[in-house]
């Protein structure tokens, strides 16, 4: 076969290895394959699928938050080439981590047991006793009959001569799993015919593998449940833990949403505590429990220390494998490998020198302009340094804190990394690449999930490779020497009713759920009456003065944002423009167009586990529409500014459009929609008493009367069925009374009735939400229409003010009791003594 | 001898608690010369769950979580020692300081590398130059070890002053020095720092005291106190205590409740609680009574 060297033209000579070409200058016969038909698609199909790639991340909401710049939405940038590891070579690797997995989880059981490293003094003291990541309160150590270290990850590069070397383990959370498979979906997706030929490893059995050894985990007998422990949205890899949730199936939570009570681990759920066996982790070790680790940690579980020692609760991994991480162990890994294993580990580690020991010191101290600096505990605003970046005064500046803590400080290598081929510009270039692998305790060994996450740098020779940017990620291909046969079989199967117990709704995903509801909900009504205000002000006639007047004050009080048009101020009526504007586009201003979003898009990442990939893509429409907001209403702009909310009000239809067709009748549903229905009717009850309840002269009721049903879509039934010009009694009988009518309030109190009906807990005597409904509801069917419409008193509809008023009473009531009843209001922990701060 | 100690600490909320979990170093430990007759908790109102195990440094700890609201918490731990005369240690022999850095250095014993954990840094024990230079008169390299460390308990109990308002469990060290004003557990953590800082190994003890009414007066109840002091590690000795609060090595009047690296190892109570208000009132009482043996059978 012709090497496809021709696909590469213009790759400049590689720094280091390369991956692709041979010393020679001949392609490895792994990539032949991919070069080729890289080269028959063209440079312009390449970019194309890129951009592709890019879509489809987005509309995942696949991203990782940069810590440095916490709201930051930074969409994974995927690259289309992959790397590809042969057959033969990840054979030898898969054992070589196996290998070493096995020997970290002898190096964590010991450490947290007989410590014979330290009493053999195979190891100093110093390096585990003076890391603060060896937390003492992880004794007694539970020993189980299964490995303690459940999930791995190691990060590897290729030095100068091809050799695969470790550059950091990742043991307490490790992240990455979940976007890897991220990446392979999407690459599936751009490449279908590419990934099919090419005879690549399938990730899939490697989460079966997960979900399965999770549930067997289970300390306590029965139907396990497992659920995924998030510190919440703020986290830089949130998008993950939410991914793995769906994906494995396991409720997504927060510290919030469990406790611990008769010595157990449960989650607060909308039908009470149920009690939960295994926790995959997402948070530091340091945060678990607030009780016995850091005392002012907010997102842990106080109290849960003393459910893992008694065994009742699996956390993965276990609290204290932190210090799994410590790269000073590297120093020290060929001797630890003899003592616990009886042989020197096959994969090396970077040549590793720790600052402790007082000859690795000296040598460190003279070299240090050569030499990777790094800390051996992590912490925020720690970050490893490149000597060699370092000018004097720095250098000095290192030497100083290196000499007053040495124990915490290492020194290692500066690898010259392999390059890979690198989609880049369009071109194809070479960039230095690593490569973070994941093993899993099995039974018996650990497995591996064959592939990775490959991180290549777009700079050419960065000093290192984090989650910075300027970063992107590759698929990792492991190329088999013939097509995959069908997937493994499933490892022994599980009870059936595991599905049905992982339905469950934490209190927290209900109430974020009901606001998201009632948020969409009012962002809607908002611009839905802005709409009609726009339409209104520039009919060809000029409106009466009351009518103008009347409906901007209801818009003031439709979006509860007093004083605004309440106030009889001239210029402000002559000139509304700057209020209307802020009212849509300040989202600092509560009740305004922007606000409204904001809080539902804030409501929506709490549960962004719940939504499907389609929603995701209205969501992040809805989130872009606010950024456009801002450009389009700028002063001066009062031709058809109703247009220009057009597009927003569309994505909120094909949001509750989505919620309406494709959700699932679960809890969720139901609190969605009763936030829904809940803020509709609040809304409407406002624009009546705004609208209606002053009386005017016919004409300008009627201007009212219209553009309430424009606002709430009835104005086309009204005319077809009414023959005539809106009227009040008429309008009422469609937006108060008209069951069949879908935006009339007596249809949405009777939908929340229904809903109501579903909740759990509900079958016994009405509970006080569904009493202030039924009242709200007898109320309307037992008042007079036409004594709404005609009882006039003082020049306003009194009986109407007074019934609208006392329903927006007993729904805002509906809304409490709800909330009383089904969502967490637990007051915060404190601690009880305030200056037990833990430190390190 | 025989002690027995009651020691009840006390907190009243200023709004309910719905519930709480807690953790505390109240149990005395075994120690070579002292043994554990009986102790009893009493937790009010009563733990929902609770359970004694031992810790990392083999000291006992009670975690105990009350599920139920409450508006006070109650807990009273009765306990029984038998307690030796301590040996007695002529401060003017053993090994001399340099021997001792050395040793703590070189010998690789189970005992010396368990010791070298006291001699790094710790949670609360962090020191600078002051610290230093404040430890270093204290020790002669050619003169005996334990002289040294009864030096600076001597120099720490007259150079500071005892003032229950000046700290609290948080006060970092170098205020303690700057001001030179503390309780016993910061002059434990000034001198554990001091030796530290020169390389010695020195831990912080947690316990009681036996106080001593003043001739003819009857003994108060509830008079006595929890108490702190230190100690330090002579490779062939092994840990001698000293209390720089009474200028003295300790004696008979000393019960060790457990041992750390410094407070934070062994606070007395500590826990998280829900509810509870923005104020709550603390209330520690201690008796400490010297009892008659059990007559023999």
């Amino acid at each position: 076969m012709e090497p496809a060297i021709n696909s590469l033209n213009g790759y400049p000579n590689p720094p280091s290895h390369d991956e692709v070409y041979t010393q020679a200058g001949d392609v490895r016969p792994h990539w032949q394959y991919l070069l080729q038909s890289l080269s028959s698609l063209g440079f312009e199909a390449i970019e194309d699928r890129q951009m592709k790639a890019s879509r489809i991340l987005r509309d995942d909401g696949a991203n990782y938050k940069l810590l440095d710049s916490p709201d930051a939405q930074n969409v994974w940038k995927l690259n289309p080439i992959p790397l590809l590891i042969d057959s033969e070579e990840w054979g030898l690797i898969e054992s070589a981590i196996q290998e070493r997995s096995e020997l970290f989880n002898l190096i964590l059981e010991d450490l947290y047991g007989p410590q014979t490293l330290i009493k053999h003094r195979v190891i100093p003291p110093e390096l585990v006793l003076s890391n603060p990541s060896f937390l003492r309160p992880a004794f007694p150590f539970t020993a189980h009959d299964h490995q303690s270290l459940i999930l791995h990850a190691i990060d590897l590069v290729r030095n100068s001569a091809g050799e695969a070397i470790v550059i950091a383990d990742r043991t307490q959370s490790p992240s990455g799993a979940g976007y890897a498979l991220e990446n392979r979906v999407v690459m599936t997706r751009v490449f279908p015919s590419l990934f099919r030929e090419s005879h690549v490893h399938r990730l899939a059995h490697f989460f079966t593998q997960l979900r399965f050894k999770l549930n067997s985990l289970n300390p306590n007998g029965g139907i396990p449940r497992v659920v995924i422990l998030t510190p919440g949205p703020h986290n830089e890899s949130y998008f993950e833990h939410a991914y793995l949730s769906n994906y494995l199936g396991f409720p997504l939570l927060q510290g919030k949403d469990l406790t611990v009570r008769e010595g157990l681990v449960w989650m607060k759920s909308l039908d009470g505590l149920k009690r939960v066996d295994v926790i995959l982790r997402r948070i530091d070790d340091v945060y678990l429990d607030p009780v016995e680790l850091r005392g002012d940690s907010l997102i842990g579980i106080p109290g849960i220390m003393e459910v893992i020692r008694s065994g009742r609760v699996i956390v993965a991994n276990p609290v204290g494998s932190a210090f799994l991480e410590n790269p000073a162990l590297y120093r020290y890994l060929p001797a630890i490998g003899k003592h616990l294993q009886g042989r020197e580990p096959r994969l090396k580690s970077a040549q590793t020198w720790w600052c402790g020991d007082p000859n690795d010191l000296e040598y460190v101290l003279a070299h240090l302009p050569e030499l990777f600096i790094k800390h051996c505990y992590r912490k925020p605003g720690f970050y490893s340094v490149c000597g060699p970046e370092l000018d004097e005064h720095k250098l000095t500046a290192w030497r100083k804190r290196i000499i007053k803590r040495p124990w915490h400080y290492v020194a290692q290598e500066c690898i010259q990394k392999s390059s890979a081929p690198t989609w880049y510009q369009g071109q194809i270039l070479p960039r230095p690449s690593e490569l973070r692998v994941f093993a899993l305790a099995g039974e018996g060994e650990y497995v591996m999930m064959p592939g990775g996450l490959t991180r290549a740098s777009l700079e050419e020779s960065p000093k290192m490779v984090s989650s910075q940017p300027g970063l992107l990620f590759k698929d990792t291909w492991v190329i088999a020497s013939e097509p995959e046969k069908a997937a493994p079989s499933r490892p022994s199967a599980l009870p059936e009713d595991v599905v049905e117990i992982q339905a469950e709704l934490s209190s927290r995903v209900a109430e974020n759920i009901f606001w998201l509801g009632r948020y969409a909900e009012r962002a809607e009504a908002t611009l839905r009456y802005m709409r009609t205000l726009f339409l209104q002000f520039n009919r060809v006639e000029p409106l009466p003065e009351r009518a103008y007047r009347t409906l901007l004050r209801g818009l003031t009080q439709l979006t509860n944002t007093q004083p605004g048009f309440l106030v009889e101020d001239e210029a402000l009526f002559k000139n509304p423009e700057t209020e209307l504007f802020s009212l849509i586009k300040d989202p600092e201003r509560v009740g305004s167009v922007a606000s409204s979003l904001t809080l539902m898009l804030n409501a929506a990442e709490e549960v962004q586990e719940q939504m499907t990939s389609d929603t995701q893509r209205i969501i992040n429409d809805i989130g872009d529409e606010i950024g456009y907001l801002n450009e389009q209403f700028q002063p001066g702009m009062w031709s058809a500014p109703e247009e220009a909310l057009d597009p927003l009000v569309t994505a909120l239809l094909a949001l509750s459009g989505l919620v309406q067709e494709s959700m699932l009748r679960d809890y969720a549903w139901h609190f969605m929609d009763l936030g829904r229905r809940i803020e509709r009717t609040t809304q409407m009850s406002a624009q009546i008493r705004s609208l209606f309840v002053p009386c005017y002269f016919e004409e300008e009721e009627e201007i009212l009367v219209e553009a309430l049903l424009m606002t709430n879509e009835s104005i086309n039934t009204y005319r077809r069925r009414f023959h005539s010009t809106p009227e009040i009694n008429k309008g009422l009988a469609m937006l108060l009374m008209d069951t069949n009518n879908p935006r009339s309030i007596l249809y949405q109190l009777h939908e929340v009735g229904v809903h109501m009906k579903n909740l759990p807990g509900s079958d016994s005597v009405l509970p006080a939400h569904a009493k202030t409904i039924l009242e709200a509801t007898t109320a309307i069917q037992l008042s007079d229409l036409k004594i709404l419409a005609t009882k006039k008193h003082h020049d306003q509809r009194l009986i109407l003010d007074e019934l609208m008023a006392r329903v927006q009473y007993l729904l805002s009531a509906t809304s409490d009791s709800l909330t009383d009843r089904y969502f967490d209001h637990s007051q915060g922990p404190q601690m009880l003594v305030q200056n037990t701060l833990y430190q390190d | 001898m025989r002690y027995e100690i009651r020691h009840t600490t006390a907190y009243e909320y200023s709004e309910e608690v719905t519930h709480c979990y807690n953790l505390g170093y109240v149990l005395p430990r075994e120690t070579p010369r002292q043994s554990i007759i009986d102790t009893k908790i009493i937790v009010t109102p009563r733990a929902d769950q609770a359970m004694v195990r031992h810790d990392y440094f083999h000291n006992r700890f009670y975690h105990f979580s009350i599920e139920e609201p409450h508006d006070a918490l109650d807990v009273t731990v009765h306990s029984v020692l038998e307690v030796a005369d301590l040996p007695n240690v002529d401060i003017q022999s053993g090994p001399i300081c340099s021997e001792v850095f050395n040793c703590l250095k070189t010998m690789e014993t189970e005992e010396t590398l368990s010791a070298r954990e006291y001699v790094i840094e710790s949670p609360f024990i962090k020191w600078n130059d002051k610290i230093r230079a404040y430890a270093q008169p204290s020790f002669d390299p050619n003169l005996p070890f334990l002289s040294c460390v009864m030096n600076l308990t001597q120099r720490i109990f007259s150079d500071f002053t005892y003032d229950p308002g000046f700290t609290n469990v948080s006060t970092p060290l170098a205020e303690v020095l700057e001001h030179k004003r503390g309780v016993c557990q910061d002059f434990a953590h000034v001198a554990i720092a001091c030796m530290r800082s020169l390389g010695y190994a020195a831990r912080y003890v947690s316990g009681y005291l036996e106080t001593l009414p003043p001739p003819g007066q009857k003994k108060l109840v509830g008079a006595d106190a929890t108490h702190a002091w230190f100690s330090a590690f002579i490779p062939t000795l092994g840990w001698v205590d000293f209390d720089p609060t009474n200028n003295a090595m300790t004696g008979k009047q000393h019960l060790t409740t457990a041992w750390g690296r410094d407070y934070s190892d062994v606070p007395p109570l500590k826990g998280i609680l829900f509810g509870g208000g923005d104020t709550s009132t603390l209330k520690v009482e201690v008796d400490v009574n010297q009892v008659q043996d059990d007559p023999a059978p």
